[in-house]
């Protein structure tokens, strides 16, 4: 077996019933490399996004499977889901999604809150992630006064807040100008360089053309083989 | 951070809804413990009145009903049906001392006031009375005046002064040390000046008795019935008609502070459930970062439980200085003049009860939209904009 961090098999996802089904993923076997940086293309409404709350463990598959780092994901309950998912998958969304009434250095601290981590690490360690993104700077500040690309940096650095090997993106850079996206998109090839699995949707040839990695979706399924 | 922080952060970024909100709250609660210590205090008042009294059985007027003893222990004036012949049958019975009262009203510089005519000597020993300041009653059928401390030093008055009662100027003799009871805001005439200043020839309101053997009450109360066709109650009997009285006016007061804490309850819900919606995406986040439904749930709850906690807080302070204003003017009807000038501490069980009850209808109020917020998918959390 290959050495691959995720792996679905014959994962499919259905929306709705008789006249009103709408079949969003139709069997999509995929392997994605440890330690690669792959992006997920694919015209609006083929089931990019689906696919990546899949692998993501944040919905439930109408059948097939996915393995996260060895684990059949939807064997497990909803608690023991939810704790796969903070240990091992660091998400980042197209809409920043920051907590809006907290600064930049108490959003990563919710996450490692979540994460177990005693509040009196939380602080130095948040510290640490925001100047892994370059943002030691903008601790204090909260959202509405932070740029579109130091947003999106915040909402990395919190995604690294468990240390996950993966990280798992929708459209991160879809809402950002050039140098925003071009911000965000070397603090993403920094972390894999350092190891990091990074998973991304998009939209943007530009940024499919730095992947290493690339999956086509197109009508539910994979077009071809990732080219490795 | 923790959990307290962040849901304090989360229940502070609106803070006109928070505040009207817990508004709220804090009136219902204020309402619930207004009406709650003032029940409280009346009730305690009372007993106290009931052993001032310092009888076993009280003799009433015949077909006397709970207005009556209430009257007995706030000093209302009362129909005076009980004649000399019946006052010296009932205390030609051995084994136990029988104190005749006239229990009328006058007004103090425009102010009502009781009026009570005693038996000097009887009603001194019978009461255990001192005098603080001046003499008492020199003779059985004295003219002038022993007043109630709080009395005296409410109208400036003291032994020498001379104070005008229903329309006769009489000279003040003393002043009664204080008792704590409704004797302290008294006017006491000697029997025979009270009759003549009343118009009231021979005749009295009600008859206080305290048997020798206590274990013999029900036997004297038979004795008088035998001697008088005139109605007996027993102390206990008299407290607890009053107290049922009571009971029912406090629940009446208490029945609508309730419906004050549902309508801020929903105010919780209505809060809660905007809140869930309103940070749908938040929760999808929070999902996503691996809280669980659990966590979801306790972090909404949290945040109802802190509006019931601050409410109760707030509601209780609110209450309690309420009922330290509101107190005084209370009506002048018996039933709630034991209430002036009797609500002087805070009761700490109350306090924290409020509290604790306000927090706990907070908490149930947010079980449901915790329960919708905790059932939220990440996805559907997630792509809802």
């Amino acid at each position: 077996m290959s050495d691959a961090i995720i792996r679905t098999e014959r994962l499919t996802k259905e929306y709705g019933r008789g006249a009103t089904l709408t079949r969003a993923l139709r069997g999509v076997d995929l392997e994605i490399p440890r330690g690669s940086f792959t992006c997920i293309v694919g015209p609006s409404g083929h089931g990019k996004s689906t696919l990546m709350h899949l692998v993501g463990g944040l919905d439930r598959p109408t059948g097939g499977s996915v393995w996260l780092d060895g684990q059949e994901m939807f064997r497990l309950g909803g608690r023991q889901l939810a704790a796969l998912r903070a240990r091992k998958i660091g998400f980042v969304f197209q809409f920043f999604n920051l907590l809006q009434s907290l600064t930049a250095l108490e959003n990563v601290e919710t996450a490692l809150m979540l994460a177990g981590v005693p509040e009196a690490r939380q602080k130095t360690r948040a510290a640490e992630l925001l100047a892994l993104v370059g943002l030691a700077e903008k601790a204090g500040a909260k959202p509405g006064q932070l740029s579109g690309g130091q947003q999106q940096r915040v909402a990395i650095a919190r995604a690294l807040a468990n240390d996950p090997p993966v990280l798992l993106m929708d459209e991160p850079t879809g809402n950002l100008d050039s140098a925003a996206e071009a911000e965000v998109m070397a603090v993403l090839e920094e972390l894999n360089r350092q190891g990091k699995t990074v998973i991304l949707v998009t939209h943007s040839s530009e940024i499919a053309a730095r992947a290493g990695n690339l999956v086509r979706v197109r009508d539910g399924m994979i077009e071809a083989d990732p080219a490795v | 951070m923790t959990p307290g922080k962040l849901v304090f952060k989360n229940i502070t970024r609106r803070r006109g809804r928070f505040i009207f909100t817990l508004l709220g709250i804090v009136i219902g609660m204020a309402s619930f413990v207004t009406f709650m210590a003032l029940g409280g205090s009346l009730k305690s008042q009372i007993q106290k009145e009931s052993a001032a009294l310092g009888a076993n059985l009280v003799v009433t007027p015949k077909g006397s009903c709970a207005y009556e003893q209430v009257s007995i222990l706030t000093g209302e004036q009362l129909p005076t049906t009980i004649t000399a012949e019946e006052v010296a049958a009932i205390r030609a019975i051995e084994g136990m001392t029988a104190i005749p009262y006239l229990a009328e009203r006058s007004a103090i510089d425009n102010r009502p006031v009781s009026v009570m005519g005693i038996l000097p000597e009887e009603t001194l020993r019978f009461k255990n009375w001192e005098v603080a300041a001046g003499s008492y009653f020199p003779s059985a059928d004295a003219e002038g005046a022993v007043l109630g401390s709080v009395l005296a030093e409410q109208f400036e008055l003291a032994p020498g002064s001379e104070v005008r009662i229903r329309g006769t100027l009489m000279p003040v003799l003393g002043v009664l040390h204080e008792t704590g009871g409704k004797d302290d805001l008294t006017v006491f005439l000697s029997m025979p000046a009270a009759q003549q200043l009343y118009e009231q020839k021979e005749r009295v309101s009600y008859v206080a008795v305290r048997v020798d053997r206590l274990d013999e009450v029900d036997l004297y109360a038979m004795k008088i019935k035998d001697a008088v066709s005139l109605g007996v109650v027993s102390d206990k009997q008299m407290l607890g008609s009053v107290l049922s009285i009571v009971g029912t006016v406090n629940m009446t007061l208490q029945l609508i502070a309730a419906v004050a804490i549902l309508a801020a309850a929903f105010g919780i819900v209505n809060t809660m459930m905007t809140a869930t919606y309103e940070r749908k995406r938040e929760i999808g986040i929070l999902q996503a970062m691996g809280a669980t439904r659990g966590g979801i749930f306790r972090l909404f709850l949290l945040e109802s439980g802190i509006y019931g906690l601050l409410g109760g807080l707030g509601g209780a302070v609110l209450g309690f200085a309420a009922s330290f204003v509101a107190a005084p003017y209370i009506g002048q009807n018996a039933a709630t003049s034991f209430v002036k000038g009797s609500q002087t501490s805070i009761d700490p069980l109350l306090f924290v009860g409020a509290v604790l009850f306000s927090t706990l209808v907070a908490m149930v109020s947010g079980l449901y939209p915790a329960w919708k917020a905790s059932n939220l998918s990440p996805v559907e959390a997630i792509s809802y904009e």
